[in-house]
């Protein structure tokens, strides 16, 4: 369907459209657009509709990072447009795939320009600098675009330095010839002189077609007028255009209206409308990033930068985390440290282990900036609900990355929460200046022994008030101390979070068992030695898996019937009791069957 | 205690209930039965207000009609700031009163096209509209050249006065009326500044503003 309208550059709106904190509500070619810029200066024009009700995004909320919908309150981030959180299922991680439509956005001029397919680059226009480009009013004109460019061919406008004139109180100086010095279907340049030829200046008049019988003019002058001439350069060609658009409306009244345009709505992809087939193979890198930077965060600790070689880095949420595929093979599981609607990089910190298996290692000493590395997507089985009346995160050592997440999402969005740091000294604290703009929510709990710790454990996860969340990261000893002082005080299993950096779980895998699968129907056996994964693969059954060692959850099924050992320290004591679920990776059978839901 | 004669879903009402909120004045609402019982139209409403409208109040005794009437002495009489309505800057209070005429227009206008499809008034609905639509036009311009001017409201002072107030609700709500303001964009960015004043407070129709942590 893509004619030359739709594969062009366009503008979409003015550099004082896109004020901090608002969504402008444009059009093009008959499509509604959203169009809004986040704290960080970057300009999103999506379509106007959210993907959930329909409901126009420019009624929602801008809040820096996130476009809130007015309906449901469903987030999305900048630069995705990808769904973060879903506040009618606030234990829930919104699917990746959940993502409104976006354009490509970029500025020039003092416009904001975008397209519905544009190849190529926007216009370069010799008459405009870059800097020195000066945004007029837009005007909008009840006409189709190709009336507006032809009236703007014989259009007539002073030169600045007169209008400027005019400001002392002279009157307009005497005008003098307008020529037309460019044009094509959907702009024209002008040069308008004085009559005594002593001044002159150039004006580019870009018609932005928003739907058939609805047309923008946004110009632009060469030049920057002195400060003092901006407001009288601005009025007259505000009532210069204000009187060229009067006399085109009437013109176009006398014709037959055109057909409108017809945006075409996406239909909604097959993936949200489906159940998703299984991930086809394993563990997936599906992501090259590059190094950006690498720098120490604390002692032992690196911090990295990873940024995207091509395309939009994916949308996460806070809690997710990624596998990072390491030059020497192995696969490590580490926490966005991001706050809401950061996608221009993902920040992860690195501790190093001296006596682990060498993925630390791998990192700290072989990983180098400019490296490109293969990652997952992120994957959140550690969500944060909003729905708390407060939130407690308490963090071991490096255990801070994923709660340095909830925190920045947290403190974003007014929600009530402390951030507890436990570590063995200041050096030891990861993204401390990170950790110094969370302000008065911050505890930090320094050099305490393990039975300090317990004690203060005991403090800050007493009395749990109502609709009180806690979330803990970090060593194992800490989270089963957590865990313990939590449920001594009264906090049920689904108020408490964990998420352990790795599996102490001692796995006896002496048993032989059948698991069948439901969905599949089949039956396997899974031998001494051999995990239930392990069998499925064989089998040519896929599963999604991260960490493979019972502490990320990604592996999780649903068990239809037979008694799961565990073995896993992803689900709580009460999940376990009901045995509903299991990780494939390290569950087995307490009897001689499991069935399972695949 | 103001006494405030009140239908929920009237602009005209909301405006009083809105600078009450904001000077944060106390007030007991009297619930008018407007649609569809046309109480205001009754023999015994006519014993408080003759002409059938509302707003009303009654501010111990003293009782007043008609809600821009009712806008003047409010701020006049309890707006410690003076700023609401500036008794002492003649050039602000000739501006407000110029505002608040030209807020008459759109509730003849926005407001008599929400009144057309809501509760199936008998208006010339393309003639309302239109008209709601060059008023919007105008609005929509002199706040772009107030933005340049660095001011954030109708009039000329720093700070928000009765002739917005008095404009906001009927441009809030004319998409009730079906008047778009999708080609206003000054006047959709003046609305997003107006719900973020202290004491603002809503209706149905009108959105909370959000309360996400500031810019910066």
């Amino acid at each position: 369907m893509s004619g030359e309208a739709e594969r062009r550059w366009h503008p979409v709106a003015s550099q004082y459209d896109v004020v901090p904190r608002h969504v402008f509500w444009g059009r093009l070619l008959g499509r509604e657009l959203a169009v809004w810029r986040a704290d960080d200066g970057y300009v999103n024009v999506w379509e106007n509709r959210c993907l959930h009700r329909g409901v126009r995004l420019s009624v929602g909320t801008n809040d820096g990072r996130e476009l809130v919908c007015r309906y449901h309150g469903w987030r999305y981030a900048s630069r995705t447009a990808g769904c973060t959180y879903i506040p009618a299922h606030p234990a829930d991680a919104p699917a990746r795939t959940i993502c409104n439509r976006t354009f490509p956005a970029l500025e020039r001029y003092g416009l904001v320009w975008s397209g519905e397919e544009p190849d190529g680059e926007p216009p370069v226009l010799d008459a405009l600098e870059p800097g020195g480009a000066f945004a007029l009013r837009g005007v909008t004109v009840r006409a189709p675009a190709e009336m507006v460019v032809d009236a703007l061919s014989r259009h007539r406008f002073s030169p600045t330095d007169l209008i400027g004139a005019a400001a002392d109180g002279n009157g307009p100086g005497p005008g003098g010839p307008v020529t037309v010095t460019g044009q094509d279907r959907y702009h024209v340049v002008l040069r308008a002189e004085s009559a005594d030829g002593g001044s002159a200046s150039t004006a580019v008049f870009f018609a932005q077609p928003a739907d058939a019988d609805r047309t923008v003019v946004r110009a632009v002058l060469a030049g920057r007028p002195a400060p003092d001439s901006r407001i009288p350069v601005w009025r007259h060609h505000n009532t210069a255009l204000t009187q060229l658009r009067d006399a085109v409306e009437a013109e176009a009244r006398r014709r037959p209206p055109p057909e409108p345009m017809v945006a075409a709505i996406e239909e909604v992809p097959i993936h949200l409308s489906e159940v998703p087939e299984p991930a086809p193979k394993g563990r997936r890198a599906g992501l090259r990033v590059q190094v950006a930077r690498k720098w120490p965060v604390a002692e032992d600790v690196a911090g990295f930068e990873l940024v995207s070689i091509a395309g939009q880095l994916p949308t996460f949420q806070p809690g997710a985390h990624i596998d990072v595929h390491l030059p020497n093979g192995l696969v490590r599981q580490y926490s966005l440290t991001n706050g809401p609607g950061e996608l221009d990089r993902y920040r992860i910190g690195v501790k190093l282990e001296p006596d682990g298996g060498g993925g630390s290692r791998s990192l700290h000493e072989n990983v180098r900036v400019g490296d490109v590395l293969a990652v997952s997507e992120p994957r959140n089985n550690f969500p944060l609900r909003r729905d708390a009346v407060r939130t407690v995160l308490v963090a071991g050592g490096i255990g801070i990355t994923p709660l340095l997440a909830m925190a920045q999402a947290l403190r974003h969005q007014g929600l009530d929460f402390e951030l507890h740091v436990f570590a063995r000294s200041e050096d030891h604290i990861a993204f401390a200046e990170l950790i110094d703009g969370l302000g008065e929510s911050v505890t930090r709990h320094i050099g305490l022994s393990p039975s300090e710790t317990g004690a203060a454990l005991e403090s800050v996860l007493a009395g749990p008030g109502p609709h009180e969340h806690v979330y803990v990261c970090g060593p194992g000893p800490m989270l089963d101390a957590a865990r313990r002082i939590a449920a001594a005080g009264g906090r049920t299993d689904d108020t408490v979070h964990f998420e352990y950096f790795a599996n102490p779980t001692d796995i006896d895998d002496s048993t032989t068992f059948t698991v069948e699968l439901a969905r599949s129907a089949l039956s396997l056996e899974v031998p001494a030695g051999a995990t239930i994964m392990e069998v499925l693969r064989a089998n040519g059954v896929e599963v999604s898996s991260s960490c493979e060692t019972g502490a990320c959850g990604t592996c999780r099924v649903a068990v239809l019937d037979g008694e799961p050992v565990h073995n896993d320290v992803y689900l709580n004591d009460t999940e376990k009791q009901q045995g509903g679920e299991m990780m494939v990776c390290v569950s087995r059978a307490g009897g001689d069957r499991l069935v399972l839901d695949i | 205690m103001i006494t405030l004669y009140d239908w929920e879903l009237s602009a005209n009402c909301y405006k009083v209930r809105l600078l009450m909120s904001i000077l944060g004045l106390d007030h007991h609402a009297v619930p008018v039965d407007f649609y569809p019982g046309w109480e205001h139209k009754s023999a015994e409403f006519a014993k408080i207000n003759p002409l059938g409208h509302i707003p009303v109040i009654d501010d111990d005794g003293y009782v007043l009609r008609d809600s821009h009437a009712i806008l003047v002495y409010l701020a006049a009489r309890y707006d410690k700031s003076g700023r609401w309505y500036p008794v002492d800057d003649p050039e602000v209070l000739g501006e407000t009163a110029s505002w608040l005429l030209f807020a008459e227009g759109t509730t003849n206008t926005a407001s008599a096209a929400r009144l057309y499809v809501n509760l199936g008034y008998d208006f010339d609905i393309d003639a309302v509209r239109a008209g709601a639509h060059r008023l919007f036009g105008v609005l929509d311009e002199h706040l772009w050249f107030r933005e340049r001017e660095g001011l954030d409201w109708v009039t000329s002072s720093p700070h928000p006065t009765i002739a917005d107030l008095a404009l906001f609700p009927d441009v809030a709500l004319s998409e009730e009326g079906g008047v778009s303001r999708e080609d206003y964009p000054a006047l959709r960015r003046w609305t997003d500044r107006f719900r973020q004043i202290d004491g603002f407070t809503v209706m149905p129709g009108i959105f909370a503003p959000s309360r996400a942590a500031p810019p910066g």
